[in-house]
């Protein structure tokens, strides 16, 4: 590939948000409500940018597809160290930065209008049009970085900018509150992220994605036990940071509470930016990862757990966005139980499909969200379908696609993952259907609490259609939702897997043998070890369709089942929340997860602070008060002997003579 | 080939001191910007002499210092111009005004001379009684602190760095908070306590450079060379390392010997704080960086496993009580604690990467929590409180304060991009790498088991900086009675003049997080030379074993540590540091410690 036009592209799509971000709070107070003109501008200049990546690595007939671009040397130590800011660009990049660019441009413009009436008072709309672009800037900087140090620094950056908008309102204490669990629970995830970048240092003495990724090669190759025991432990301290940033279990909790932001931004946080960074990590990384069967296990399993567990607890939520939240940690679990399953095209698929119906969502709730007064809360309204019919429309789809109804995007991706879960292992593949027919549940429930049943609108408030800033991006939106899947269908032939194939190349590889050992278990090794040596394990034809139908009716049953409960007979809802009350009740406090990391982690450590500073105060200046207590206690003594009496001095210095006069006879 | 260029940058402040003696009558107004000018004459001086010191750099082959000057002092009369001893007596004293700087110490002498303008203009409005006095007693320190970093003869180091105790004891008992007394007098005794010890190691230490070179010299090359030609023994260094960390380590401040800090800061004005955090703090960690490790390779080496679990624990333990203050600038001063763990964690890995880490972690915690105190002062100024309890939702208020507070919060809890992750990384990647053998480099004390512990600190430093910012920042308006006060000129936001000292600061945060090679690039010659020299000497027996392991690894053909492809340009160092540690080898494998030493003992033990 043309290094020097990506070189370039790669370029402009860094310093385009980036400079928007600069410009926008630099000139905001002079733009004022002309401020998001900026940021679109910068965002829809890195769109363009990325398109023409797309184009160019898209375009590549032979050779490789992809291409590292050294742009300068950042952190040079002498001979022993030297780190490059350096891009890497291939398929997986290419694919990424369009769905971050392209859903951001789509906020930044529903955000005009959003903004208008959610801004704060001072400077509220510049500062918020600077931090989207800086967020986009950051999210750019994680996917096109060409080692791991680069991928931290987009890492973090993505967490500051995260923090700024989730704490947008900050004089909301709960607002400031979140902003800082949500950086701080992604710190911990980075703890473990930043050891495990040192270990790949330290273990193959370089941090460049191609470099390890190859040595990885060579040490599996190798057989090495010690090497191998050690590449687990990367990959398990990678995937501490893949859970803090994707809010996968057990650091999950940020992410709900992050809808303290505005609207937009939880779109951004949940379909295009943060939360895809721990699964474009664990993509990225697929050749560490696929070398571990251990992480690939504890991948799985993590995923699978939180996607059941998200989607048990959104079923009781009343806040939208609330619930919205916990969808995407569920959805999030599917990507991880995608990759640890050796499906990580799918699992990127899934992350593709599922940005355009998150997104939609997440402006549909804004939309209502701002018809309402800023009240989300589905108790408080319903009925909404007159008042709102276009946020209804496409809100309907967002749902629907949610739900994995069939034929729309988010069906052909969650089957897909569903159907790898099976050829792995019963039990997750299982969790994986479970789980769609509960999301299929909770989203119509909202929906229906939302939008069917009798209108029921808040006091004092002037419900209203939003205008058509807003509108557009939820059309682009809708229209995404449903015909974004069909890249990944065999009606396109598979083209977005087909695309993406280069890059997890070693994931295939791996579950070639994985399935083809599999396979062997279940006493059909030959059919199976064919298929596998090109891709995963495909089971059977009428495997794979029967799933399809499956998960087709599962979805429909849940749907229509929450439209039993929730339209049709409401009386049976209290029934449901009444039979277990403490089910319901742990459901609703979302398993006391945030009180017990409370009770086990923060008190204790802050209570460790207080006996530090008790230490501190009483033991050590204890002993520096003792070691300067004997030059005291003398003084003490002798301070009579110098009292500024005369016959004092006269006593002893008689006393001193007859002394000395004394030692010198005797001796 | 003497330069006075340095020279003139240290006394620049003194002579600006005995000017401001000189009108008795000039307005208060008239001497700060006395006093801002002058300090902006040493800033621009000591931009000279970073530009004399990238057009000359220290060469490969010399004692790796430039604009060097050598003036003898004591015992002058027994040499000629060259230095060279003429009188045929003994014993010689080689006691000099020699001053230089290497790759290391020019920048901590730009840190020193970057911060100094910016104190002065941050008291323009804080400090109304004494003025005169106030800035007599700041370029006083100006010049102790310029000092520290120049010398290059230990009696020199330990004036000034004595010296920087006087001005700033005057300059937080009279201008300090209502504990000022207290607090000046605790700081003075519990440095000083330490300093003792620390004299009398550089004391011993000259005696001893006599026993064995027959010169009494505190020429830092000359021990330097005794440290790298292993003149000293073990017992010595051990014993000479902890006088000098005595002095040092209560400095840095270190566990267990930091709680005259927090009290210092609290109590010290603006000015005061910025300087006693940006760079008094880094005196410490300089005499280990340039006292201990080079002399004392041996006992650094094999000490450093104590040094570093104190460092650990002061980071965790700082970091914990950080987080439980309510007052501002005692959070700081607790991180600031916690920081310097950090830097001490990475000059004790003895490895290139660890040690210039930790001075660019001297440098940039310099500017963070030399900024974050200004801002701090800007916010005391208004509301003459410090307690976290009765301000909060300043964001509001001061869109300025909030954007400069949640600046340079972010460069001091190591946000990539800024300056304090450079110092971060390579302090936990050479803690990390410090017991590899890459690149014919002997094994440092360190290890991976180091940094776990040590990453905690990170994730504790965002959570009490980050603490602090929303209960100050954040949330509802809250403002005790009466203020702010804006008496003083202020007004509600910052000023221009406050905005213009934060602002020099951000940009150079940035600089260094973006593009810290210039800097970067400077340290690896000092630190080859001047730091690190001895130590692959001294850890060839320890390293033994784990050179096995690599060859075994290498034999059996797995790739543990490919090489990282570099460009041409790096390659000439490369064989040089090989070259040197090389020579160092054969230096160990003749018999000094036995005869040589014993021999020095005897005569020690004999007296002269």
């Amino acid at each position: 590939m043309d290094v020097d036009t990506l070189k370039i592209l790669g370029v402009v799509i860094l310093l385009a948000p980036l400079t928007g971000a600069i410009l926008a709070g630099a000139l905001g107070p002079k733009l004022k409500g002309n401020t998001h003109w900026v940021s679109i501008l910068g965002v829809g200049t890195a769109f363009a940018a990325a398109i023409c990546v797309f184009i160019h690595v898209s375009g590549v007939e032979t050779g490789s597809v992809s291409a590292l671009v050294p742009i300068y040397e950042w952190i040079a130590n002498g001979t022993d160290t030297v780190f490059n800011v350096e891009l890497l660009i291939d398929p997986l990049t290419s694919v990424m930065l369009l769905v971050v660019t392209g859903i951001s441009l789509l906020v930044v413009i529903y955000s005009r209008d959003y903004m208008r009436d959610h801004g704060n008072p001072e400077r509220g709309y510049e500062r918020f049009f600077s931090f989207l672009a800086l967020f986009v800037f950051a999210m750019c900087a994680l996917v096109l970085g060409g080692n791991f140090l680069l991928l931290y620094l987009g890492w973090e950056a993505v967490g500051l900018c995260s923090y700024l908008l989730i704490g947008f309102y900050y004089q909301k204490p709960s607002a400031a509150a979140a902003a800082k669990k949500a950086f701080l629970v992604n710190r911990v995830g980075d703890f473990g992220f930043g050891l495990g970048i040192l270990m790949i240092y330290l273990t193959f003495g370089s941090i460049q994605y191609e470099a390890v990724f190859d040595a990885v090669r060579v040490a599996v190759a190798s057989g090495d036990p010690i090497l191998q025991t050690k590449i687990t432990i990367i990959a398990l301290l990678l995937l501490c940071g893949a859970c803090g940033k994707s809010a996968q279990l057990p650091l999950h909790v940020w992410l709900p509470d992050a809808m303290e932001g505005p609207s937009p931004v939880s779109a951004l946080i949940h379909a295009a930016t943060m939360v895809t960074a721990g699964i474009f990590m664990i993509a990225r990384c697929g050749a560490i990862f696929a070398a571990s069967p251990v992480a690939m296990t504890v991948v799985a399993v993590i995923g699978a757990v939180t996607a059941l567990f998200a989607a048990t607890i959104a079923l009781v939520q009343t806040d939208m966005k609330r619930i919205l939240a916990y969808s995407t940690i569920s959805q999030l679990g599917y990507m991880f139980l995608g990759i640890g399953v050796y499906a990580a095209d799918s699992a990127i698929f899934h992350l593709y499909t599922h940005a355009f119906f998150k997104a939609l969502l997440f402006l549909g709730a804004g939309s209502v969200m701002h018809a309402m007064g800023g009240i989300i809360d589905v108790r408080q309204f319903g009925g909404l379908r007159k008042v709102l019919p276009w946020t209804f429309l496409t809100f309907l789809i967002g749902s629907l696609t949610l739900a994995g109804f069939p034929l729309l995007s988010g069906f052909w991706s969650k089957d897909e993952i569903i159907h790898h879960a099976f050829s792995e292992h019963w039990i997750l593949g299982g969790i994986g259907l479970v789980t769609a027919v509960l999301t299929a549940f909770y989203t119509s429930r909202m929906f229906c609490l939302a939008f069917l049943g009798k209108e029921r609108i808040p006091e004092g408030v002037h419900a209203h259609e939003s205008g058509k800033w807003m509108l557009l991006p939820l059309f682009i939106l809708a229209i995404g939702s449903i015909f974004a899947g069909l890249a990944g269908t065999g009606l396109t032939g598979k083209c977005f897997h087909g695309f993406l194939e280069p890059v997890f190349a070693d994931t295939f590889a791996t579950a070639g043998a994985h399935g083809a050992e599999a396979a062997g278990h279940a006493g059909e090794a030959a059919a199976h070890a064919a298929e596998a040596a090109g891709h995963a394990a495909d089971a059977g034809f009428l495997a794979a369709y029967g799933l399809l139908i499956l998960s087709a009716a599962l979805a429909i049953i849940g749907i229509l089942a929450a439209y039993f409960v929730y339209v049709r007979n409401q009386w049976f809802a209290g029934v449901m929340k009444n039979t277990a009350p403490g089910v319901y009740d742990t459901l609703l406090n979302k398993y006391y997860l945030d009180e017990l990391y409370d009770e086990t982690l923060v008190q204790p450590a802050k209570m460790g602070g207080k006996v530090c500073v008790g230490l501190d105060d009483y033991l050590i200046d204890g002993l520096v008060w003792i070691v300067t207590a004997v030059p005291r206690a003398l003084a003490y003594l002798v301070r009579g002997l110098q009292a500024g009496k005369l016959q004092g001095y006269a006593v002893s210095m008689v006393a001193g003579m007859a002394i000395l006069a004394l030692w010198v006879f005797w001796s | 080939m003497d330069s006075w260029l340095l020279t003139l940058i240290i006394i620049s402040p003194l002579v600006g001191a005995a000017l401001l003696l000189l009108p008795r009558r000039g307005s208060d107004a008239t001497i700060r910007w006395a006093a801002l000018g002058i300090s902006l004459i040493t800033a621009v001086l000591t931009v000279l002499a970073i530009a004399a010191f990238y057009a000359d750099p220290p060469t490969a082959s010399g004692d790796g210092f430039t604009l060097k000057a050598y003036v003898p002092w004591i015992g002058a009369e027994l040499r000629d111009s060259s230095g060279l001893d003429i009188s045929g007596n003994s014993p010689n004293i080689d006691i000099a005004y020699s001053v230089g700087i290497d790759g290391i110490s020019v920048w901590l002498l730009a840190l020193t001379a970057f911060l100094m303008p910016l104190a002065i203009l941050g008291s323009f409005t804080a400090i109304r009684t004494r003025v005169r006095e106030y800035y007599i007693l700041l370029l006083l320190l100006h010049m102790a602190m310029l000092g520290v970093f120049c010398a290059r003869d230990l009696l020199l180091f330990y004036v000034f760095f004595e010296f920087t105790l006087v001005p700033l004891y005057f300059l937080i008992g009279i201008w300090g908070g209502p504990q000022r007394r207290y607090a000046a007098n605790k700081f003075f005794i519990f440095t000083l306590a330490g300093s003792v010890l620390t004299f009398a190691g550089v004391v011993f230490l000259a005696y001893y450079a006599y026993t064995v070179r027959g010169d009494l010299t505190l020429n830092l090359w000359t021990l330097t060379e005794m440290g790298k030609n292993g003149e000293i023994p073990f017992n010595v260094q051990w014993w000479l390392f902890l006088a000098f960390a005595a002095g040092f380590a209560i400095k840095v401040p270190f566990f267990p010997v930091h709680t005259w800090l927090p009290l210092a800061h609290t109590e010290a004005p603006t000015a005061g704080s910025v300087i006693l955090a940006g760079v008094l703090l880094k005196l410490g960690t300089y005499g280990f960086c340039r006292l201990s490790i080079p002399i004392l390779p041996e006992a650094a080496f094999h000490l450093a496993p104590v040094v570093a679990v104190l460092a650990i624990i002061g980071i965790i333990y700082a970091a914990l009580a950080a987080w439980v203050q309510e007052d501002v600038k005692k959070l700081v001063a607790y991180s600031s604690v916690s920081h310097l763990g950090f830097c001490m964690l990475g000059l004790f890995s003895l490895k290139v990467a660890g040690v210039s880490g930790a001075v660019i972690y001297m440098v940039n915690h310099g500017l963070s929590t030399g900024a974050l105190f200004l801002v701090i002062g800007c916010i005391y100024e208004r509301y003459h409180t410090r307690s976290i309890y009765e301000i909060g939702g300043l964001a509001r208020q001061m869109p300025w304060v909030a954007f400069f507070l949640i600046f340079f919060t972010l460069s001091s809890i190591g946000l990539p991009g800024l300056n304090g992750f450079i110092g971060e990384f390579l302090v936990l990647l050479g803690t990390a790498t410090s017991a590899t053998t890459t690149d014919m480099k002997a094994a440092g004390p360190l290890g991976y088991g180091y940094v776990i512990p040590a990453a905690l600190g990170i994730i504790l430093g965002a959570v009490y900086m980050l603490w602090m910012c929303q209960r100050v920042l954040f949330g509802p308006l809250k403002e005790p009675a009466g203020t702010p006060d804006t008496s003083t000129g202020l007004t509600k936001d910052l000023t221009p003049r406050e905005i213009g000292f934060l602002v020099p600061i951000a940009l150079v945060c940035i600089f260094l997080g973006v593009y810290p090679k210039p800097v970067l690039d400077s340290f690896e010659g000092a630190i080859t030379q001047n730091i690190l020299h001895a130590s692959a000497e001294a850890t060839v027996t320890q390293s033994d074993e784990t050179q096995l392991e690599q060859l075994t690894a290498a034999a059996e053909g797995t790739p543990l540590n490919p090489p990282l492809v570099r460009g041409e340009a790096r390659t000439a160092p490369l064989d040089h540091g090989v070259a040197e540690s090389g020579d160092a080898r054969v230096a160990a494998d003749t018999p000094r410690g036995s005869n040589e030493s014993g021999a020095s003992e005897a005569l020690w033990r004999a007296g002269p």
